[in-house]
Order: C-alpha cells, then structure tokens, then sequence
C-alpha cells in the first residue's frame, strides 16, 4: 500500500509539470487575444503624446530605435 | 515491472491524439441560439467537416466565407459543422453577424472546450474532414485559404463517392 501510494505521488510530481498539462491550450487563448493585453495599451494616442513632448519639451530625435539622436546625420 | 506498465498506461492516456484514421469523437452540444441540439451520430452517413473557431481567432474570420461558400456548393452528402468555443455566445453571434451573411451551416457552441480536448485541438482553427463512417480523415490545421479549399473540395467529392459501410 505504502509503495503505491509513493507511486502515485511520484506519478503525480512528474506528470503535474509535464508540458501538456501547464501549458495554456491553443483554445483557451481567449483572454490573451483581448486587445487590452497588448503591451502598449494607449497605442493610438502615441504619436499624439509625442507630438506633445516635441511641443513641450522643444526637442526631437531619441525616441525611437533607429539613430541615436546624436544629431549627426 | 507492474508500476511501469501502470505508468506507462496512464501516460499513455494522458498523451493519447484524436489521429487520421481514428473514429471522431462523439458529442452533443447545443446550437448558439440554444434551441437545438446535435450530435456527432446523427450526421454520420455524411461527410463532415467539423471546424472549430472562436470570434477572438483572426484565422477563423478569414476562413469563414470560404466555409460559406463550401456549404452553398455541397448541399448533398455534406455538412459543415463549426464550433464555436467562446466563453461567451453573445461573441460568438456578433462574430457571425459582422460577416453579412446567412450562415447555411450548422453552428454550435461549446464554452466548456470539451470538444477541443476531445479532438486535441493544437491550434485554433483546426477543422477535420471526417468520411460518412465517421473516421477521421484528414485534420487541417490553421486558416483555410481559397486555395486549401479548391484541395479540400477535391477531396470531399472523393469521399462523397465512397459508399458507407
């Protein structure tokens, strides 16, 4: 009795964290695919925010990835 | 020696796959508007195509007129079947209302995701061509295209010819 309960303990502890278990099911995406669960949640109003910052700040160049805004190009 | 063949048996039923070839699972769910009821048996005779989609699946909005047009053009010997999984019905309708058109197949509901587990669904759309014996014969993973369609026509018109057993 006791070596099968250890059995199903052991059983339960590997097959637990077994990938198909944990892992979230193509079919229950559903509250990922929200749009509210998008990384920038005010992605329409960025360029309007940037606007904004150029107008208050007076600067330019530096927000995004491409040049580094050193002015040299 | 006994504890691994146990092992293994539970495994094995824990990893088991709906495959081609495999008799399709059976089911009985409720249509949207909840008025009816169908299952797996009662099509059988037919060859099916059992699509599961959901309004928050992208592939699924763009697959869906060809899905109409494939019903319009296979009245005899065919049903579409497309299962909706969203939690919610109210989704699901306003989904079918955005595309301006009749639905001419049949359309069921499924928010507890009993037919996705049962079909192991891998990946959303999934839909499953299954032969007038009810066997499994092809599962078609991923967005349908106009293309995929014409394939799928071909092969649907060589099932419709196989007589039931």
């Amino acid at each position: 009795m006791k070596k099968l309960l250890s059995f199903i303990l052991v059983f339960l502890l590997i097959v637990g964290c077994s990938e198909i278990l944990t892992r979230v099911k193509p079919y229950e995406k559903e509250h990922f695919a929200d749009p509210k669960m998008t990384l920038n949640i005010l992605e329409g109003r960025t360029e309007h925010e940037g606007h904004i910052f150029l107008i208050r700040e007076a600067s330019a160049g530096g927000d995004s990835t491409f040049q580094g805004g050193c002015g040299c190009r | 020696m006994k504890y691994l063949l146990l092992y293994s048996l539970l495994t094995f039923f824990l990893f088991a796959e709906v495959n081609v070839g495999d008799k399709a699972p059976n089911f009985t769910l409720k249509t949207l508007d909840g008025k009816q009821i169908h299952t797996m048996q009662e099509f059988k005779g037919k060859v099916v195509l059992l699509n599961l989609w959901a309004s928050w699946c992208k592939g699924c909005k763009k697959e869906m007129p060809e899905f109409i047009t494939l019903q319009k053009q296979n009245t005899k010997d065919f049903k579409l079947v497309a299962v909706s999984l969203d939690d919610s019905k109210d989704k699901a309708s306003h989904f079918l209302s955005t595309l301006k058109q009749k639905i001419p197949f049949t359309v069921l509901h499924d928010s507890k995701k009993h037919l996705a587990k049962a079909y192991s669904c891998s990946a959303m759309p999934s839909s499953y061509l299954i032969d007038k014996n009810g066997v499994i014969q092809q599962i078609l993973i991923g967005s349908l295209n106009h293309n995929d369609i014409k394939v799928l026509q071909e092969k649907i018109n060589a099932l419709k010819k196989k007589e039931k057993r």
